[in-house]
């Protein structure tokens, strides 16, 4: 009966530490966006400060390619939005992630009960 | 947070309670470790600016010449001499693989407002360093403190319970007292967070409402006749007076706390008083020193003292009336038992506090003690006499005394039955106002009154209410119709005709 439990602790357990680590994965790949957020969003200030005579070149690869400074705002305000997009989205995501973990949590602590439980009857039988 | 899991189901317990020392520590290594980040990351960010304020250095000087013959850097590990030109063309990077060519000037706009942004970050960082320095400091505080480690002392009031619900109930009946309800509702709460809580030393008034209040307060003391006061010092009072004096300057936990935590309570006291009974009266003194919870406790309370809060009761009465019934008890238990005030003179030399100065300075009419007169001249002073005010400062308290004694009308009969049992007001040992004001007091309003030849020597300078001690005298023989003060007669001439 105590194998049973521990048996199932530890399956809990390790599909907990799974979950743990989707969560730490989402996190950082949240912060990276978030560094690309601000960065993106100076970018747009210092093209704000340069005028049409200044030529703005984007790096594709190894070539410096020639753009527009219109084009060049335009491009870095659409990614700007798709950047807050993703960020929503995993916000969403690690939410989710926290509930079920939460869930699991629980779940985790009442086996252990249980399996103390278990254990100290063991003891008292023996 | 998986760690801590791992542990769990590694031990096969659940930890559900840590020590509270252990946790104490385990926040403190947290605090310590956010701190030592931050700190990490200003660096970080301190040498960026440095950077940027080197670049644009150079951005400045650059376009000075034409070209500069410099070591062009070849490879990882050659130089080789060249020449730098179009030293005002500069292809700078936005970010995010952007790229612009722009004037030197140009890019030095850019690097201003770069370094805006790492300014505010460097900021931001510092506050939150700050932020969880203080945490750490506190968590540390919080531990001397429940470890009995630190110069913290719990110091706590025992108050007597039905005593406080009696006065926090009951409101003014005074017709002034209206503009005051603020205060009275501030008071309370202030009053119940003390008696749930540690006494606070400057408690939880602010200093300027507790001037405002002394202010108040001084007006309603002038209002009472100190007569009562007179009548009043029988053993029971007096005794009180002293049991509260020398109570005053037993409890020296820490005397200037002391000091502020005095006023606020008697505040409170007073305006309670002014509706109900004072919640602190009858109240034994107590100071102790005990380890509780570990911590050192100091125990004190309040000694009783009746407090002279004055109301209108229309016949120049000025009693909390809650206490006029205990007053006129003791009053007829005082007659009744005979004047035996032998050794109220003996008790009122015990001089603890200034308060206990005035007593001392009193005249032997009919047997009874009573007050000297107060040698400032106010018209309506005739019946007032110099009194124990420890809350006046002498010049407004005779304005005030002034401006309300004309309000009142004498009955001196009734004055002198309930005279009885009215004690000296506030601590001696009251804010320092009140101690200034003592003094000052004491300089100007020494005068004696005395109209039997007494042995006690007196000044000669006459009181303004002189005329109205032998009336009231005479009062108590047979009552007489109440005495204004448009008997407006020269005080020296009184003076004479009273001593003819």
């Amino acid at each position: 009966m105590a194998e049973a439990i521990h048996k199932k602790l530890q399956s809990e357990l390790e599909k907990y530490q799974q979950l743990q680590k989707d969560v730490s994965k989402s996190m950082s790949s949240r912060q990276k966006l978030e560094a690309q957020l601000t960065e993106n969003n100076i970018v747009k200030e210092e093209l704000a400060l340069l005028d049409y005579q200044n030529t703005v070149y984007k790096i594709i690869g190894p070539v410096l390619v020639k753009q527009d400074l219109d084009e060049a705002k335009a491009t870095v305000s659409k990614r700007l939005e798709y950047i807050n997009g993703e960020i929503q989205r995993y916000e969403t995501l690690l939410k989710e992630m926290e509930r079920k973990s939460e869930q699991h949590r629980e779940v985790l602590s009442s086996l252990q009960q249980e399996y103390q439980r278990a254990q100290g009857q063991a003891v008292g039988k023996v | 947070m998986a760690s801590l899991h791992d542990q769990m189901a590694a031990t096969g317990k659940v930890k559900r309670s840590k020590d509270l020392p252990q946790g104490v520590e385990r926040l403190k290594e947290e605090h310590k470790k956010v701190v030592k980040d931050c700190r990490s990351q200003i660096e970080h960010w301190k040498k960026v600016e440095n950077d940027y304020e080197s670049l644009q250095d150079r951005l400045r000087t650059l376009p000075d010449k034409l070209s500069y013959d410099i070591m062009v850097p070849f490879g990882p590990l050659a130089f080789m001499p060249g020449k730098l030109v179009h030293t005002n063309e500069l292809t700078v990077l936005l970010g995010d693989n952007w790229f612009a060519k722009c004037s030197a000037k140009q890019a030095n706009a850019l690097v201003e407002h770069r370094k805006k942004h790492v300014k505010n970050t460097l900021d931001d960082l510092q506050k939150v360093m700050k932020n969880f320095q203080n945490r750490a400091d506190f968590t540390d505080d919080l531990e001397k403190l429940t470890g009995d480690t630190g110069d913290f002392a719990d110091i706590r009031e025992v108050i007597n319970e039905e005593v406080v619900t009696k006065g926090k109930h009951r409101l003014a009946h005074k017709p002034n007292s209206k503009p005051k309800q603020e205060y009275l509702l501030e008071l309370e709460e202030d009053k119940e967070k003390k008696e749930s809580d540690e006494e606070r030393a400057t408690g939880l008034l602010s200093e300027e409402e507790l001037w405002v209040r002394l202010d108040e307060l001084d007006r309603q003391e002038e209002l009472q006749d100190e007569r009562y006061r007179l009548d009043s010092t029988d053993t029971t009072s007096s005794s009180e007076e002293e049991k509260e004096a020398d109570g005053g300057s037993d409890v020296q936990v820490n005397g200037h706390q002391k000091e502020n935590g005095w006023v606020p309570s008697s505040i409170t006291g007073q305006m309670n008083g002014t509706n109900g009974s004072h919640p602190e009266d009858e109240e034994e003194e107590d100071c102790d020193e005990e380890a509780g919870n570990g911590l050192p406790t100091i125990y004190f309370s309040h000694t009783a003292e009746f407090k002279k809060v004055r109301i209108n009761t229309g016949k120049n009465t000025t009693l909390k009336f809650s206490e006029r019934n205990e007053q006129k008890a003791q009053t007829k238990r005082k007659k009744q038992s005979g004047k035996s005030n032998g050794h109220s003179p003996h008790e009122s030399y015990k001089i603890k506090s200034p308060a206990d100065i005035y007593r001392v300075f009193v005249d032997l009419v009919n047997g009874e003690p009573k007050p000297r007169k107060s040698i400032l001249k106010s018209r309506s002073r005739e019946n007032s006499v110099c009194s124990d005010t420890s809350e006046s400062s002498t010049a407004d308290f005779e304005e005030r005394r002034a401006a309300f004694g004309r309000s009142w009308s004498h009955d001196d009969a009734t004055h002198s039955d309930t005279s009885d049992g009215i004690t000296e007001e506030e601590s001696p040992t009251g804010t320092s106002p009140r101690t200034n004001g003592r003094f000052e007091a004491f300089t100007g309003t020494v005068i004696e009154k005395d109209p039997l030849p007494c042995s006690i020597p007196h000044l000669t300078i006459a009181p303004p209410a002189l005329p109205t001690i032998p009336e009231r005298k005479l009062e108590e023989v047979g009552p007489e119709a109440p005495q204004e003060p448009p008997k407006r007669m020269s005080k020296f001439k009184a003076t004479r005709l009273h001593q003819k």
